[in-house]
């Protein structure tokens, strides 16, 4: 996988090489974006390891940008397998700009763009393991850039999840802002969203995937994420979730609009003293916390949504996975609760909006808007077969999520 | 506890008496008067229809069915209205009681946390709506509280998160970013990010934590997000006091501060959350009071005193005792109307 050397203009150090690789690392994710140049364009390579792709591309008046066409790939690993992501960047040679695979001299001073917590936490790890030095950017900042960049570059990235239905939304440029950003990691965070770079932080709640997460799997004993929202496919959430119905004797409460269905305690029935922890099927478990949070987490966001009077809601983050449940519990509680003031919409590269927001940042000199009329998107309509869109752990590569675009280089 | 005979006026069915529901029967009947045929006791939550055919096959009861929400509200203006030193504070480990003016106490959010959880925009006697609820109540605290620690009871529980410590499986911004603050968004290293979300960690299985610790993070994490959904919907109506009714609290500092933390902080002390010593008895007291239909409200209400000794706040714990133990610190003297 060949890189285009990337390098903000005006640096001459040429041991000082910024690289087409950005890192989100998070409480429980670390999301890596990154660009590669088109596959068998080796041979095209230049002394300076540039490839037959470049072509000169736009100009902004003090000097040309070669631009290289390629596309942009999306990572992720457990923040606790960090040493895997490690190995993963050495052998793909992510932080390599293409001067260095020619065999020129080391580099001593890799900088790559990094956003989340472990950006500081993880900083000297980096260092040590592989020379890279993690240039910080604010997690905020790059979750709204990465957003933005989306909804405006990327063709289909949003969609609504009603009735059992995806359905793409065309989003107007002029009519973008202002919305709600409600990014679903270990914990939330929920962002007014009313411009480029004009955001505030609004909300958060502490009950969040970490809480699924954790929950489930001392409930469950189940190995992961994935496990977790598999098990709770096959689950019946009324075994273990105490039902108006239960508490009125199989009525309505409908003086006050709640219907003998609803949930109106979450593990209530759990409190019986017939049954253990072990008589109770993971399925149910499963079922009944992914509800649990997942409506809670569409409460508070509608909630903020109507406080700031904000019609629309944009998830992100790694909890939803395209799992038909989570999308339509927290479109439920989004749309009916907010007597459908409010609309819930669901991000294809969900994820990865810090790790792009980061990768935007190396993009300081004004391109940035050039730098969008070059995206196509590739996206097979085959991707949207089945109720979930696949985001492989591990270091494995979907090229269906991957994005064709093109970088400017100097 | 003797307790007068109480008749609606008008009602000349001998046979046909309405009783004191939530503290005893009526007295007729002990005195070894003929058994009464039909004795009409007023309840209220979903049990009132679930066990109907119960209450009539084992006692005789005829239960009269008052809606839940009239009953919290009307329980809750009677506590606040008539009851000397009803509704507290607590800040900085400290209870204050609050002094509730009559012509001020509308409007008000009553945040009842039961099995779930409703919230109710209360605006005048009768005059209110259920605005909000959530489903993460006192049932969730309990039901996942036994499931992940075997304990018997709700009491038990929240014993054990007396000596929890929740940085154990709670992740804290501090563990995310590597011990600081996230200042730039105000979120300190203490915040929890996520709750439980230690806990994923493959080295460590549920029999590997201390039960104090999960009972903790389980009720801060509930406490806390009741205290949050109630402050934005406090804010989204532009009220300013939360009452908070309902069994879970029980008096527990730890409870009622991360509470009162989440409404005042979170609201910048736009909204201010207060307690109530009879918390749990809101709807059973409204019930109470339905039997008062008859205009007699308000001079029923000044003939209520309120007996209450000091001692009863010594310690952090208002004890509510379970299954019928009375604990007369918390009755109240006063007198009912009988024709």
């Amino acid at each position: 996988m060949d890189l285009g050397e990337f390098q903000i203009p005006g640096n001459s150090d040429p041991n000082q090489k910024t690289s087409h690789l950005s890192l989100d690392i998070g409480g429980s994710l670390i999301k890596l974006v990154y660009f590669s140049t088109n596959d068998g364009d080796d041979d095209d390579d230049d002394e300076l390891g540039r490839s037959g792709k470049e072509s000169v591309g736009v100009s902004n008046g003090n000097r040309s940008f070669p631009v290289l066409k390629g596309r942009l790939h999306f990572s992720k690993f457990e923040t606790r397998k960090i040493n895997d992501c490690l190995d993963f960047i050495q052998t793909q040679r992510l932080h390599i700009g293409g001067c260095q695979r020619l065999g020129a001299l080391p580099i001593e001073k890799t900088i790559i763009k990094a956003t989340g917590g472990g950006a500081y936490k993880y900083a000297d790890l980096f260092k040590e393991k592989l020379g890279i030095c993690l240039d910080k950017e604010d997690e905020m900042d790059c979750l709204v850039a990465g957003a933005n960049f989306l909804l405006k570059a990327v063709h289909q990235e949003a969609f609504t999840y009603l009735d059992g239905k995806k359905e793409f939304v065309q989003i107007d440029h002029n009519d973008l802002y202002p919305y709600l950003l409600v990014n679903i990691g270990s914990g939330v965070s929920m962002i007014k969203v009313e411009g480029d770079g004009k955001f505030e932080r609004v909300s958060g709640t502490n009950v969040g995937g970490g809480t699924f997460w954790g929950l489930g799997r001392l409930l469950t004993k189940c190995k992961s994420f994935d496990e977790l929202l598999e098990l709770s496919h096959q689950g019946n959430n009324r075994v273990i979730d105490m039902l108006v119905g239960d508490i009125y004797g199989g009525t309505d409460y409908s003086k006050v609009g709640l219907s003998s269905t609803t949930i109106a305690s979450s593990f209530g029935k759990a409190i019986s003293d017939k049954k253990e922890l072990q008589d109770y099927q993971p399925e149910d478990i499963a079922r009944s916390l992914l509800r649990m949070i997942s409506n809670n987490i569409g409460q508070i966001a509608y909630l903020n949504a109507l406080r700031f009077g904000l019609k629309r809601i944009f998830f992100g983050g790694f909890f939803i996975r395209g799992h038909a449940y989570t999308m339509d519990t927290i479109a439920v509680a989004v749309d009916f609760w907010s007597k459908g003031e409010a609309k819930a919409m669901f991000l294809r590269h969900e994820g990865f909006l810090g790790a792009l927001g980061a990768f935007m940042s190396y993009e300081k000199h004004g391109l940035d808007d050039s730098m969008i009329h070059h995206l196509t998107q590739k996206f097979p309509m085959s991707s949207l077969v089945g109720d979930k869109i696949c985001s492989p752990l591990n270091g494995e590569l979907n090229d269906n999520e991957s994005i064709e675009c093109s970088v400017y280089a100097s």
